[in-house]
């Protein structure tokens, strides 16, 4: 894992000193609310429903336990006791009192984290690929080039205020786990046949009120002149991205006013200037540095299975089902990448409370090398564990209820905190996911329904990813009351779609028998090992619209 | 946000969050910010509800509470309560968190 | 034109020497900062005129045009200019960091560029690294607190107009 050095050190202290400045300013009343809220945001902090929130990064999605371990003991001591994991691999607090929180960030920031960036109209905090070093065919590691990027996007003096937030997501695989293609940069790390590494780029990808999958803008940009290429497009987008209205001033809107040719051309004119400085290429010594820090951890030589392992799955009906749900295999022979669900049935997804975050902490430290992962989809990894060690986590897991063996499933849903917490919420996302994981409680009834992913958004923002869920639930209001879309069709990988609107919205009573219906039009007309998505592009929405009509 | 809006609404009262804390309060009648639904001062008709967000607005207030807005609410008997369901959750707390808010702390108390 | 602002250059409070002219007013010789209208329109007669010129470059279409004035714009007339003031209508709107360093790094501006609008405390410290070297403040600035703005970060990440290198690049140097 990335280690901060000095400049790293300095630069977040003095932004905490800085932001504890700014706190008494505004608390004696030598700042005005409107002078302070834009500076409370920069560093991460929201006034939600019943409280202030502070949205810490979480760069890549990468933890140690030192640093979960800072998580509970912050919840504990500054909150309620739980943090609540996001789509953008954040974690987020609820009840933290604005005059504690420079104290926060001061704990904070010994464990090499913070709050920079999580809001604003600047770049975002980089996500990647949660099984980043441990999955098999990966091209590169994207935690090297992601911090490279933390690093050049941090403070930046020219992209600070640009017309809207910027998210950059990374992968190095094939298999897309990180979204790429929604988000305002998605790069794809690519070896071309040189055997030189380089960058897929793609551009204007995002969700919200209009959603859009982003256009490949670049097939290989030479790793040396990445940052000169995502310099490039940021200016184009500074400089000539709209600011006249808040809806359409995100990249993805100006890439479709645009269209793709043009802000190519605009791309490329831009980066040639910018790549002649040489300015941005990062010193070979420095990039060396820096990927050295995600080098493997020392695997054991081990045999590929583990007879202590399948003679648990033998014994224990329950072990197995968690291990073919929950497993995913690793690149090193003997060991897994194990995925721990804060998805329970009944329960708020995505929430840890200080005792889940400590229990995850210690097994990370004593069987997977001090690391956790945290994913967008709101559940927590454990990316290098032994199969021989995998029974002994999973009871440790089991003791404190995080090990629903429902990865990928109709119970995995996806929820943003909605109108329970947010200040922008149309209606509540977490009851509905709590209704639907309990409707479908019966394990081997979700194994039978097979790959569903349910994704909830309280409004049209979609932190909830609802556009891109093969189901996607959005609430609206009317007169104050809570009503349900839904969507079909959506999918956030590799093969990305946008869900379209079934029609008209459900209420609160009848949306979870809406899904059920959705579900079983699914089964009455699956073939052979079709999952939902794959029978829903067959099919399309007709069939699943009369039934939920009739 | 939608819910936001109290446009038409007879009734209404002007809620806030605390400055140092985000706590969600209410305005009195003597000018106070209290810290539950039934303690705010109730507004009857346009004006009125117009003259009570007057009296959230003066300067000192920004020292105390952030953003006050007027919402609506209903008669429900003797008593008010608010009518949409978002400040049905401001003035309760969570409803996936029923140990958490004000609703945890009425607990306590009764 | 009445000053509603004090300016700060190159780090000390000063006279400002410039004053802003509107699109009719007859120039004088003393240094003058017109609109970008009025430099396209005038530019013939504007480059015979044998004092020091500057122009205002506004980041905002006021409702009028999407986008507000490009710094593109400029570049037929980079010689004529002594300085550009650079338009932050709101803190929000961020253009003129861009404009900033494409008129330093792009177009080897070498005259002054100074902010004016409503500039947040935490942007001084960004203008300067983008380029800029003057800056109209709203007189209830002190200059203490100028300073102290100027200073709250020791370090950069990344390269920008001025002679920081960036951790990425110094830690190697
Ligand atoms: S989608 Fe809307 S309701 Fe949900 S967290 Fe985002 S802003 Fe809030």
């Amino acid at each position: 894992m990335y280690r901060y050095d000095e400049f790293d050190h300095q630069l977040v202290g003095e932004r905490v000193t800085q932001f504890r400045g700014q706190v008494e300013r505004r608390v004696s009343g030598e700042l005005s609310e409107d002078a302070f809220k834009p500076l409370r945001l920069m560093n991460g902090v929201y006034l939600q429903l019943h409280a202030y929130m502070l949205r810490v990064a979480i760069p890549y999605g990468t933890l140690s336990s030192k640093q979960l371990r800072m998580q509970a003991h912050i919840a504990r001591k500054y909150d309620r006791g739980y943090g609540h994991f996001t789509t953008r691999q954040n974690i987020q607090f609820n009840w933290p009192a604005l005059d504690k929180i420079p104290d926060l960030l001061e704990e904070l920031a010994t464990v090499e984290m913070h709050a920079i960036q999580t809001s604003g109209n600047c770049i975002r905090n980089v996500t990647a690929d949660q099984y980043a070093g441990a999955i098999d065919n990966e091209v590169e590691d994207p935690r090297i080039i992601s911090e490279i990027i933390r690093q050049w996007s941090t403070f930046h003096p020219e992209f600070t205020y640009l017309p809207r937030k910027f998210k950059i997501a990374v992968t190095g695989h094939d298999n897309d786990r990180a979204a790429i293609k929604l988000h305002d940069i998605g790069i794809v790390i690519k070896q071309n046949e040189l055997g030189d590494i380089g960058y897929e780029i793609h551009v204007g990808g995002g969700q919200g009120r209009t959603p859009f999958i982003a256009k490949k803008m670049a097939d290989f940009v030479p790793k040396a002149q990445l940052l000169a290429y995502l310099e490039a497009v940021m200016r184009v987008y500074n400089r000539l991205g709209r600011r006249d209205n808040s809806y359409k001033a995100r990249i993805k809107i100006m890439v479709h006013e645009t269209g793709e040719e043009e802000m190519r051309r605009l791309i490329e004119a831009e980066f040639a200037k910018i790549d002649a400085s040489q300015m941005l290429s990062v010193p070979q010594a420095e990039a060396d540095r820096i990927s050295a820090y995600f080098a493997n951890p020392a695997f054991a030589a081990l045999p590929a299975t583990s007879a202590a392992m399948e003679t648990a799955q033998k014994q224990d009906a329950d072990f197995a089902r968690w291990v073919r749900a929950n497993i995913v295999p690793h690149k090193q022979d003997g060991y897994a990448i194990v995925n721990i669900s804060l998805k329970p049935i009944g329960g708020v997804p995505g929430d840890a409370t200080d005792v889940q975050m400590e229990a995850v902490a210690d097994l990370a430290e004593r069987y997977s090398f001090d690391e956790i992962r945290v994913t967008h989809e709101q559940n927590l990894v454990l990316p290098h564990v032994r199969l021989d060690d995998l029974k002994t986590v999973y009871d440790e897991l089991q003791a404190h209820e995080l090990a629903t063996a429902n990865l990928g499933l109709i119970s995995d849903t996806i929820a943003c905190p909605g109108l329970d917490y947010c200040n922008l919420a149309n209606a509540r996302s977490i009851p509905l996911a709590q209704e639907i994981s309990e409707r479908f409680a019966d394990l081997d009834r979700q194994y039978d329904i097979g790959e569903l992913k349910i994704k909830i958004s309280g409004c049209i923002n979609a932190c909830g990813h609802h556009h891109v869920g093969h189901i996607g639930i959005l609430g609206v209001d009317k007169k104050g009351t809570e009503f349900y879309q839904i969507s079909l069709g959506g999918s956030a990988d590799e093969n990305a779609s946008i869900g379209t609107i079934t029609g008209r919205a459900f209420t609160e009573e009848t949306i979870v028998d809406a899904i059920e219906t959705v579900v079983t039009t699914y089964k009455d007309m699956r073939q052979d090992g079709e999952r939902f998505i794959d029978t829903y592009r067959r099919v399309g929405l007709d069939p699943f619209k009369e039934r939920l009509y009739a | 946000m939608a819910q936001h809006s109290s446009k038409g609404a007879r009734f209404q009262a002007v809620t806030a969050n605390r400055l140092s804390d985000g706590e969600v309060v209410y305005l009195t009648a003597d000018n106070q910010w209290a810290e539950t639904f039934p303690a705010a001062d109730i507004a009857d008709g346009a004006a009125a509800g117009e003259a009570l967000l007057a009296r959230a607005l003066p300067a000192d207030f920004e020292l105390h509470v952030l953003e006050p807005y007027l919402f609506e609410v209903l008669q429900d008997g003797a008593h008010f309560k608010p009518a949409s369901v978002r400040e049905i959750i401001r003035a309760a707390g969570p409803t996936v968190r029923l140990d958490l808010g004000k609703q945890a702390d009425a607990k306590q108390e009764s | 034109m009445h000053k509603d602002y004090q300016l700060v250059k190159d780090g000390a409070l000063c006279q400002d020497e410039w004053h802003y002219s509107d699109d009719e007013t007859a120039l004088s010789d003393a240094p003058t900062i017109i609109s970008l209208t009025r430099l396209k329109a005038e530019a013939e007669v504007l480059r015979a005129r044998n004092a020091k010129l500057g122009v205002r470059l506004l980041a905002d279409g006021n409702g009028k045009t999407k986008l507000g004035e490009d710094v593109a714009e400029l570049a037929p007339y980079l010689d004529m200019l002594s300085l550009v003031s650079i338009d932050f209508p709101t803190y929000r709107n961020g253009r003129g960091f861009s404009a900033a360093r494409i008129l330093r790094e792009q177009f080897n501006f070498d005259g002054e560029l100074r902010a004016s609008g409503d500039v947040l405390h935490d942007q001084w410290a960004m203008m300067r690294r983008c380029g800029i070297t003057a800056f109209e403040l709203a007189p209830t600035v002190s200059l203490e607190v100028f300073t102290k703005a100027m200073d709250e970060l020791s370090e950069a990440y990344q390269p920008a107009s001025d002679d920081q290198r960036g951790a990425l690049w110094k830690r190697h140097a």
